[in-house]
């Protein structure tokens, strides 16, 4: 999609670095903030009831900001949470090298887990104040949860057993060999560690449990993903007639099924057919061939499958 | 007169410089020989007539020897003497210390610069060091060679200059660009606040170092390779092998300190007018008393200017003039990029010795400045470590004031950390001392830097000269972890003066080639120290690495993840965008406003191929910070290629096509806010379905 700007912008491209942060005035150690990944870890275990962050954020912009054609010019860090709608924006200091500095503050009352910052640049362009001619191509993730600077997230997997005395909300599955809890703030699957031979087998790292291990994965990974698809259909939001992408994980999950869901439509397409068939009410068979479709994708269960009856015939025949 | 035996030593050089010896004074002057040698000596002192009457001999004017006063400069008393060939008939054909080195211009300045460093004589101020690129011609190349007595030099040069070898060829190089440019090229290396050249004519000391011997590193203490093998350098950088030497001394030789001159050659073995010549040749005085080599004189201001070699204070120190100076390389060769690779050596490995902490002065000042014919083509460009090094010269700065942290929280930290060198005994220690240290803590200063650092992620390592010894890659950092720039400071730039710092500074100094960058197993090492040695140095190599490494290591991940089988199945990252979408989508793009206020696009649309004809609704969204974008309708929609408008609002696109455009403009009346003060986009979606 590409965005029609009814103005002049800046040709170059502006960059944002985080300098340092403070939680509460206390330096947070660098290895928490990865300028590649542009991603900010602030949980602490041993630092878990802080009350403020400070970061301080460095823009850089090119050359062609200080020509006379641009009049008005201010840097700004604006900082969002979707989950909150939280939007702050700190203003940035022209230093005298030219770079632009600032310090944006969160307050862990206001967030619930991750805000994005992005560098703007506006100046007044035709007698209009204050457009915005350049913006950050990457945006930084400051994350209240994370404990490495690290982008990439997984579904949280923990080992319980189901039917020990402190797990009584596992108790009803206590003979399954895992559950999954499509909670809303972050989903977790269950794996029972009384279930005998499941954590030797997935935790082995032996080459003859490969493909057992490999399959039995498959499985777990496919009941999780059609599970927490079918609990994103029902947090789509509809406003003004148009259904709008829901936030977080049911966000990522949709966003990584819905191709395999409905191929032939765009995401936002998919998301206005899922959100009919939802209205509709019809008896779901259909979307729901659909989703295990998608969810054996994500899962990647057929290959993983094909490697495991391969293998189980392999030892058939030797024996 | 104050010290007999200054009047001794003045006496000696005014018979020199007359070719008299002292017996014809003793005879002329009616003593015995005897009593003139004890005067040499400063065994004795003449009485006043007997003054007068050696003032009136020598032709002084009364009272020169109560002020010490020289005979006259007379230009007829400095000549070339050349050495001539050994009995033996053997024949050297070059100076086995210049081959030693690459004798290129990057190579000069590390050299040079040290050397100055080590001679630093007040350690309260910076040793001054300035590189003079001075291109001559015409009149003043004329005066020059004259001031060099060239017509008793172009003979030797033919001679050695006719023969196959390397030195013979860059000889005969040196001299076709002479003649066929009618320039030479010099320059000249100065230092301020130095030792300068002292001590005797022959005998050990600074002087005899540079200019007599060959392959002598007369070290002192604390410095590296004082005017070691690295002054081959010098004569290296000469296509002529020429060097012409004035130094300020620190301390007085024959009582006087300003303008001793002298001048050496080096060429390989020669025939001339049927004589046989061998290695270098001196200019300077003849000196009876050792055969009529020629020995260093006091030259007068006259002298000193005519041989490019006037300086430009009275500070202690010493000017080399390289004639016909070239870059072995090969890389520079006009005066400009000799001037910039010469600046840049002097930035790269003398940083570190040009900073010192705000409001201190540091150990060297270097500038660099280009002339031709007298006129400024570079101008005195002072050396800016900041320019260089920016993150390295920010950790050594901290260092020095005493604002290093322990764990990096900004990206202008420095972080200091220790690393262990184990030190062996030296092999003649026969009771190994209990005292005598075993080991040396190196410091370990680590910084970030910019991301557009072309060369992060090097340690570079050094000792009490602060010049670079050697960069380090560290390989394998962490995932994730920040660029950075490490400077380790071993020994004395530690700024400890602990036995263990000077036991550290001699050990790595052994660990050194001649060349200086590298710490490694040397003969040195090996011949000095006992068993071990070599593998002390090898463990200190690895724990930089290791160490730089430990302070870049993100904290351990909580192991929550989960079985790793299962782990790459639940990824929730972002799917990437399909190449090759399963549906329409929007490509190019391009919009203006019309001047009645509505949008004109004009858009492209790339399809997957279909039998069955796609149909899809354009749609021109205003764009919003969040919730649903309110849409523009349209007055108009015009197919420009494969497709058609059907019902006004809807696309069918031909089918099996790959691409297809359409125009269209908006409609005024349904804009939510005026076109230009909004960003719009163009997006393609199902039309809804009948009834729906």
């Amino acid at each position: 999609m590409k965005t029609l700007i009814p103005y002049p912008t800046l040709d170059g491209e502006i960059v944002l670095e985080v300098k340092e942060a403070r939680l509460d005035g206390k330096p947070l150690s660098l290895t928490l903030i990865s300028s590649m990944e542009q991603v900010v870890a602030l949980h602490q275990v041993e630092r878990n009831d802080w009350e403020r962050a400070r970061i301080v954020l460095r823009m850089r912009t090119p050359q062609e900001l200080m020509s006379d054609e641009w009049v008005d010019v201010a840097c700004a860090a604006v900082l969002t949470e979707k989950k909150t709608n939280v939007r702050l924006v700190t203003p940035l200091k022209r230093q005298s090298d030219n770079s632009w500095i600032g310090v944006a503050e969160l307050h862990r009352d206001w967030h619930v887990g991750q805000a994005e910052v992005e560098g703007i640049v506006t100046a007044t362009v035709a007698d209009v104040q204050g457009r915005v001619i350049a913006r950050t191509r990457r945006r930084w993730t400051v994350d209240l949860h994370l404990r490495t600077p690290t982008r990439k997230r997984t579904i949280r997997t923990v080992w319980k057993d189901f039917s020990s005395e402190e797990n009584v909300y596992l108790h009803p599955y206590k003979g399954d060999p895992w559950a999954i809890e499509a909670a809303d703030d972050e989903p977790v699957v269950y794996l029972n560690s009384g279930f005998e031979g499941l954590q030797f087998l997935l935790d082995s790292a032996s080459r003859s449990d490969r493909a057992v291990q490999n399959a039995v994965a498959g499985q777990i990974a496919g009941d999780c993903w059609a599970a927490l698809f079918n609990t994103a259909v029902y947090s789509i939001d509809v406003e003004d007639g148009e259904p709008q992408w829901p936030v977080g994980w049911k966000e990522s999950v949709l966003r990584r099924m819905l191709p395999d869901v409905y191929p032939d439509r765009s995401p936002d397409d998919a998301l206005v057919e899922l959100c009919e068939r939802r209205r509709q009410g019809e008896s779901g068979g259909e979307l729901q061939t659909r989703v295990l479709h998608a969810a054996t994708k994500q899962a990647r269960m057929s290959r993983s499958l094909s490697v495991f009856i391969r293998t189980l015939r392999t030892v058939e025949e030797e024996k | 007169m104050e010290d007999p035996g200054t009047f001794g030593v003045w006496l000696g050089r005014q018979l020199r410089r007359q070719g008299m010896s002292q017996a014809e004074l003793a005879q002329r002057l009616d003593v015995t020989r005897a009593a003139v040698s004890a005067w040499v000596t400063g065994r004795a002192e003449p009485r006043l007539e007997k003054i007068r009457l050696i003032e009136e001999i020598l032709g002084l004017t009364t009272g020169s020897v109560m002020t010490l006063d020289d005979v006259p400069d007379s230009a007829g008393n400095v000549v070339w003497y050349h050495r001539p060939a050994h009995r033996d008939g053997g024949r050297e054909l070059g100076n086995p210390a210049a081959f030693a080195f690459e004798s290129d211009l990057r190579v000069l300045a590390r050299e040079a610069t040290q050397n100055s460093l080590d001679e630093r004589r007040d350690i309260d101020g910076p040793v001054r060091i300035r590189y003079t690129l001075h291109e001559v011609s015409g009149e003043r190349l004329y005066r020059f060679l004259k001031a060099l007595r060239w017509d008793d030099l172009e003979p030797h040069y033919e001679a050695a200059a006719d023969r196959n070898t390397k030195v013979g060829r860059v000889l005969t190089n040196g001299l076709r660009e002479m003649r066929e440019t009618s320039s030479l090229l010099l320059l000249r290396v100065d230092d301020y606040n130095a030792n300068g050249l002292t001590g005797p004519e022959y005998d050990d000391g600074r002087f005899a170092a540079v200019v007599r011997r060959q392959l002598d590193s007369h070290k002192s203490r604390s410095a590296g390779g004082s005017f070691g093998l690295g002054k081959a350098v010098l004569w290296g950088t000469s296509q002529l092998g020429l060097v012409l030497i004035n130094s300020t001394l620190s301390e007085p030789y024959e009582g006087r300190t300003a303008r001793r001159v002298i001048g050496r050659l080096d060429l390989p073995w020669r025939q001339v007018n049927g004589e046989d010549y061998a290695g270098p040749s001196w200019l300077g005085e003849p000196d009876a008393e050792m055969g009529g080599t020629a020995c260093s004189w006091w030259a007068d201001p006259d002298t000193v200017d005519a041989l490019q070699l006037k300086r430009d204070s009275d500070a202690p120190g010493t000017s080399f003039l390289i004639v016909a100076a070239h870059d072995g390389t090969g890389e520079a060769t006009t005066l400009e990029e000799m001037h910039d690779a010469l600046v840049r050596s002097l930035g790269e490995n003398f940083w570190a010795s040009m900073v010192a902490k705000s409001g201190s002065r540091p150990m060297l000042e270097a500038s660099v400045v280009a002339l031709r014919d007298g006129h400024t083509v570079k101008a005195a460009e002072r050396v800016d470590p900041d320019e260089y090094e920016p993150a390295r010269v920010r950790a050594l700065r901290a260092f020095l004031e005493g604002t290093t942290v322990e764990e990096l929280t900004s990206d202008e930290d420095v972080v200091r950390t220790t690393v262990r060198l184990g030190l062996p005994p030296l092999k003649d220690t026969v009771v190994i001392d209990a005292e005598s240290p075993n080991e040396h803590e190196a410091v370990l200063l680590l910084t970030p830097t910019n991301d557009d650092d072309p060369a992060p992620n090097k340690i570079v390592c050094m000792r009490g000269s602060r010049m670079v010894v050697m960069k380090r890659s560290v390989s394998d950092v962490p995932m994730g972890a920040r660029r950075f720039q490490a400077v380790l400071l071993a020994g004395l730039a530690t700024g400890s003066d602990t036995p263990d710092a000077f036991a550290a500074e001699e050990f790595l100094r052994a660990a050194e080639p001649p060349e200086h960058n590298e710490w490694k197993k040397t003969d040195d090492l090996t011949a000095m120290y006992a068993r071990g040695a070599a593998a002390r140095i090898q463990e200190f190599r690895v724990a930089m690495l290791a160490e730089a490494r430990r302070l870049l290591r993100v904290q351990e991940r909580k192991s929550e993840d989960g079985p790793p089988a299962l782990r790459d199945l639940l990824s929730l990252d972002p799917p990437p965008a399909p190449r090759r979408p399963g549906f329409p989508t929007v490509g190019d793009v391009e919009g203006s406003i019309r001047t009645d206020g509505a949008w004109q696009v004009r858009v492209e649309i790339r399809l997957p191929e279909r039998e069955d004809p796609w149909v899809m609704a354009p749609v021109l969204r205003f764009v919003t910070r969040s919730g649903p974008k309110p849409v523009a309708e349209w007055s108009e929609l015009v197919p420009e290629s494969h497709c058609e408008v059907i019902d006004g609002t809807l696309l069918r696109f031909a089918p099996r096509v790959r691409a297809a455009v359409f125009t269209g403009v908006s409609d005024v009346t349904s804009h939510p806010v005026a076109a230009h003060m909004a960003m719009a986009e163009v997006d393609l979606v199902r039309p809804k379905e009948a009834g729906a």
